[in-house]
């Protein structure tokens, strides 16, 4: 194996984890607050792509991508809040299969109305002039956009870090799984706080989608096909943790790559080995913490 | 697994927090009666019907066998249909591969499954909850991608089609009548466990897990006795669908049909033991009508599940037994 | 529990009654009409590909009602999503028949689905038409004689390829990487064109081979792999909207600035791609509406527009014509009857839009030819899309499988 190949399967390696990070952050942030699996999570993310799509389709010019990047999450959100409080909210003190399955009517329900709206066709969103076409790195071209979408997963991990460990917000987030009677007593609305927290949530999953739309077809199956792989991301690095998610997406990222290289037709089913053999080591996930749950 | 007679009082507290709908003896010959309209089905009901019923019957015991896990041993599981597809592949790859007579193959099937159980129980059983949850989902998957990769063996995505049974079980009635009669009997054994002192035992972890440790009861062996027992019942599904239908394929070990179980026995009720049951047959009735008169069937099938969920806590079952006028006041 | 809430509960458990009771119930047969029922992928990741087809079922059924029906009965089209599972799809099928009545099946898109509908149909002796799913198996290995493939099947489509291939490079070497979903159909596909490009005496050397599985995301360890391959042509057996998601990821490589990618660029990949598909890749399509001149192709890809606003796909034109075979062998048959049509249409030559068809007796596959071409630089103002700039019918005759080779496959009954 020579350097090239080295530096072009790790950035092939790293692209695969940012996309997957970009999915299972959302969902490992709602799970550490409100304690929901979202199965729906993978279908928001879908409508993110959609938003991306449909506005590309209105016009081709590069500036309408900037817009998208920032309404797309705004759009995912709304649902993602409307689903809350009519949903969700009823069903947090019960069982987490209740929960569950909550999350798999909606996502039944989303995909439903995704395709009367979007129809079957796939769609496709154009990479903005800037970010298209290939870029020298370590003497090999790679895609600018793939580059782009580590740096997106970056900013989206430090954003979130900062979010938790440095405000008021995240103080409360935290404060809401550890301790909710006492954050109550204190004044705050703790149901308009996990509202906020499953619109985050969502929105980071619309922001996924809105990012990744350039990179793939735009077809109803999109939400399906990238759920599993989320659930196994956030669920190895330990559900709840941001830092762990980035450490399960990285990890799936070179598994997959080494098992495309050495034994391609065993690869898909690596991710799934990986997983079972993580959590029958550490059975919370790498970073997860053992809770009452 | 013999009863363990140091834990009378958890298991007692267990057995009459049980409530029962209608008198035993109402029930059971209630039940008599639908399984004698059932036996007598080829005089009244079309050919699409009994059809519809063999499918159904088969996955009412997939569903019962969830649901021991489920209601009886709080344990989700979303990888029932690796063990479900194990009972399909086995009867579907003896025909293809080694063609053993088919009754050897229909018996081995379940004890194949409960095979694959116990690996899968032995490693999935340490973690707990959702992560449990999940890894019997990826275990599904996992077992999904290998029949569908290896498919020297397994025929991949395509699976196996053929005619692999008896030439007197092919005959529509004589098929009808056989899945009938090993429907029957499983769902009976499924429910002598329930109520055997092993399932008291098993309830007893669900409820209150670190009290029955404390008591001496060895909860990681219940539930790995609870879970290759589901295994064997899920094969013996399995087995029933191949009986059905003639083929085995990938799509039967996914966490899609894995999921179907456990939406049956919620749908039903999960606290009650005829509650899949009741859930397998509205659920695949619904569902198979909503796809032939709708495109729409998912955000209908999404709607109705929704109402079930919020508004129905215990599920159909659990419905009905709220709503008997003489029950008023019953459990909130 | 209040008093709102059990009279949701209650409706809910009387809509689900109420659904088990009509699921139950039968539908009478309606006289002076006749129902062909298609079961396909009309939700999930294909869904594209089911759907046009369906719609070009319902336009065809329109056209025949339009003038008279078919053998004076007016046909009535039921259809129901297959949701991608073949448990899903045979039963569907089953109720077709049995409850609904239906004379005739179009078959799905998927092989998986398009197998077990085969089975139920043969055993209730109605004729089942492929138009969409080609695996060459259906037609050898699990053939029926209810069933009728008017599609060129996963041997066909690589060797007109193939064939393509081998006029343009003649005796020249090249060498060659493919790419093709981890699934039946890209292992059948891939084997099937290096096998027959060996046929055709092309001086190749495969420098890699790539099998990523079926509806991936991510493409760029595979795409790496290629670029260090350096091979002249790329074999790319991606379809539908993984196709889409592989050229786009490849772009962003500059990939096909050293390679010459071919790949199956239909209708719907070219609109969806928006004139960046590159420019002189080998393309085929198993019919293309602007590249086909049948006598009625431009009268349907007009019509069909009409309609539907916008242009056929090759699973339009393919569920068509369908359609057009089944109803001629009723004519011929002079009955609906499943054993009748099956013994008139074996043999037989149907008048199509996209030309005459012949049915082969010894496996009933249709003498369909593949389109292969090279896409133009410039979109098409009429159309919106990259067309192809110079195109070839690679007729049946030179791609299909002899009899004596379907045959030896075929079940001894």
């Amino acid at each position: 194996m020579n350097l090239q190949v080295i530096v072009i399967e790790g950035l092939s390696a790293m692209t695969t984890a940012a996309s997957l990070f970009i999915i299972a952050a959302g969902l490992s942030l709602i799970f550490g607050a409100l304690r929901v699996i979202n199965v729906a999570h993978g279908t928001l993310y879908m409508y993110g792509a959609y938003f991306m799509a449909t506005l590309f389709a209105a016009s081709g010019s590069g500036w309408l991508f900037w817009v998208g990047l920032l309404v797309a999450p705004l759009f995912v959100a709304a649902i993602g809040a409307i689903a809350e409080v009519t949903l969700l909210r009823r069903v947090y003190e019960r069982d987490h299969l209740v929960q569950l399955l909550v999350t798999y009517s909606l996502f039944l329900i989303l995909s439903d109305l995704a395709l009367r709206f979007w129809g079957t066709a796939s769609l496709s969103a154009n990479q903005p002039p800037s970010l298209s076409g290939a870029a020298m790195v370590g003497g090999v071209m790679f895609p600018a956009y793939d580059l782009f979408v580590i740096g997106c997963a970056v900013a989206m991990g430090l954003a979130l870090w900062a979010l938790l460990g440095r405000t008021m917000l995240g103080w409360k987030i935290r404060a809401a799984v550890e301790d909710p009677e006492t954050l109550a007593a204190s004044g705050t609305n703790v149901k308009r706080l996990f509202t906020l927290v499953f619109a985050i949530g969502s929105g980071l999953a619309g922001f996924g989608g809105a990012v990744i739309a350039p990179l793939q077809s735009v077809d109803p199956g999109m939400g399906q096909s990238v759920i599993v792989s989320a659930f196994i991301v956030a669920v190895i690095g330990g559900l709840g943790s941001i830092a762990g998610a980035a450490i399960g997406a990285t990890l799936i990222g070179i598994v997959e790559a080494v098992g495309i290289f050495y034994l391609p037709s065993w690869a898909p089913a690596f991710i799934f080995v990986a997983m079972i053999v993580v959590l029958a080591v550490r059975p919370v996930g790498l970073m997860g913490q053992k809770l009452g749950y | 697994m013999a009863a363990q007679p140091a834990l009378p009082p958890v298991a007692d507290q267990i057995s009459r927090k049980r409530d029962q709908g209608l008198h035993p003896a109402v029930l059971a010959a209630g039940l008599a009666v639908i399984v004698l309209m059932l036996a007598a089905g080829p005089d009244y009901l079309g050919q699409s019907a009994l059809l519809e019923l063999e499918l159904i019957l088969g996955l009412a015991v997939f569903a019962a066998a969830t649901n021991l896990l489920l209601g009886y041993g709080g344990l989700v599981s979303f990888g029932q249909a690796t063990f479900y597809g194990i009972g399909a592949y086995a009867i579907a790859l003896n025909w293809m591969h080694w063609k053993l007579p088919f009754w050897l193959a229909f018996s081995a099937a379940p004890f194949a499954a409960a095979l694959a159980a116990f690996f899968v129980g032995l490693i999935a059983l340490r973690a707990r909850k959702l992560y449990f949850a999940l890894l019997t989902l990826a275990f599904s998957q996992l077992f999904y991608v290998v029949a569908e990769q290896q498919y020297h063996f397994t025929g991949g995505a395509n699976g196996i089609f053929g005619k692999m049974i008896p030439p007197a079980l092919a005959v529509p009635q004589n098929g009808y009548w056989f899945i009938l009669g090993v429907a029957v009997v499983a769902l009976l054994a499924l429910w002598k466990i329930t109520v055997s002192p092993f399932g008291l035992l098993l309830r007893a972890t669900r409820e209150r897990p670190e009290r029955a440790e404390s008591l001496g009861l060895n909860v990681f062996g219940h539930q790995l006795m609870a879970f290759v027992l589901s295994g064997f019942f899920c094969g013996l599904a399995g087995a029933l669908y191949a009986v059905y239908n003639q083929n085995a394929y990938p799509e039967l070990l996914d966490w899609v049909k894995s999921g179907d179980p456990v939406m049956m026995s919620v749908i039903g009720g999960m606290y009650s033991f005829l509650g899949p049951v009741v859930g397998a047959f509205i659920y695949e009735i619904a569902r198979q009508f909503l796809v032939g008169t709708t495109r729409d069937w998912q955000l209908i099938l999404g709607v109705v599940l929704l109402v079930i969920i919020l508004f129905m806590p215990d599920g159909l079952i659990g419905q009905f037994k709220h709503g008997l006028p003489w029950r008023k006041g019953g459990r909130k | 529990m209040d008093h709102s809430r059990k009279m949701i509960a209650g409706l809910g458990s009387l809509a689900l009654a109420a659904a088990g009771t009509v699921a139950f119930a039968t539908s009478a047969l309606a006289s002076g009409s006749v129902t062909v029922g298609i079961t396909t992928a009309l939700s999930g990741p294909i869904a594209e590909l089911g759907q046009t087809g369906l719609q070009a079922i319902e336009l065809a059924a329109a056209d025949a009602n339009a003038k008279g029906g078919v053998l004076g009965k007016q046909v009535k089209v039921v259809s129901a999503d297959s949701n991608l599972s073949p448990a899903t799809g045979a039963t569907n099928v089953r109720n077709f028949i049995l409850d609904n009545h239906a004379v005739a099946i179009f078959g799905p898109v998927s092989s998986a689905v398009a197998v077990a509908e085969e089975g139920v149909a043969a055993k209730y002796k109605t004729p089942i038409f492929f138009s969409t799913s080609n695996d060459v198996k259906l037609a050898t290995t699990n053939y029926t004689k209810y069933m009728f493939q008017v599609v060129p099947d996963t041997h066909m489509e690589p060797a007109a390829v193939a064939r393509y291939l081998a006029d343009a490079v003649g005796k020249k070497h090249i060498t060659i990487a493919t790419i093709t979903p981890d699934y039946s159909f890209g292992r059948d596909t891939v084997a099937s064109f290096l096998k027959s490009l060996k046929a055709d005496g092309v001086n190749y050397t495969v420098k890699a081979q790539e099998t990523p599985k079926l509806g991936a995301s991510q493409y760029t360890s595979y795409i790496a792999a290629l670029i260090a391959a350096h091979p002249d042509y790329t074999f790319m057996g991606q379809f539908g909207g993984d196709l889409v998601t592989l050229t786009k990821q490849a772009e962003g490589f500059g990939f096909f600035k050293h390679t010459k990618p071919m790949a199956m660029y239909g209708r719907a990949q070219l609109k969806a791609l928006k004139g960046k598909v590159p420019a002189g890749a080998i393309a085929w399509d198993r019919a293309p509406f602007w590249a086909m001149k049948g006598p009625g192709m431009e009268k349907f890809s007009e019509a069909y527009n009409a309609k539907y606003h916008e242009w056929p796909s090759a699973w339009a034109v393919m569920g068509y014509t369908a359609f057009e075979t089944w109803a001629q062998g009723v004519e011929k048959a002079h009955s609906f009857n499943g054993d009748k049509v099956s013994a008139a249409l074996s043999g037989a030559t149907i008048k199509t839009i996209r030309g005459p068809i012949t049915l082969r007796a010894c496996d009933h596959q249709g003498d369909v030819g593949e389109y292969v071409g090279t896409i133009a630089a410039k979109v098409n103002p009429k159309y919106g899309f990259q067309t192809y700039a110079h195109s070839k019918l690679i007729p049946a005759k030179d791609i299909i499988l002899s009899c004596k080779i379907t045959t030896a496959e075929q079940p001894k009954s």
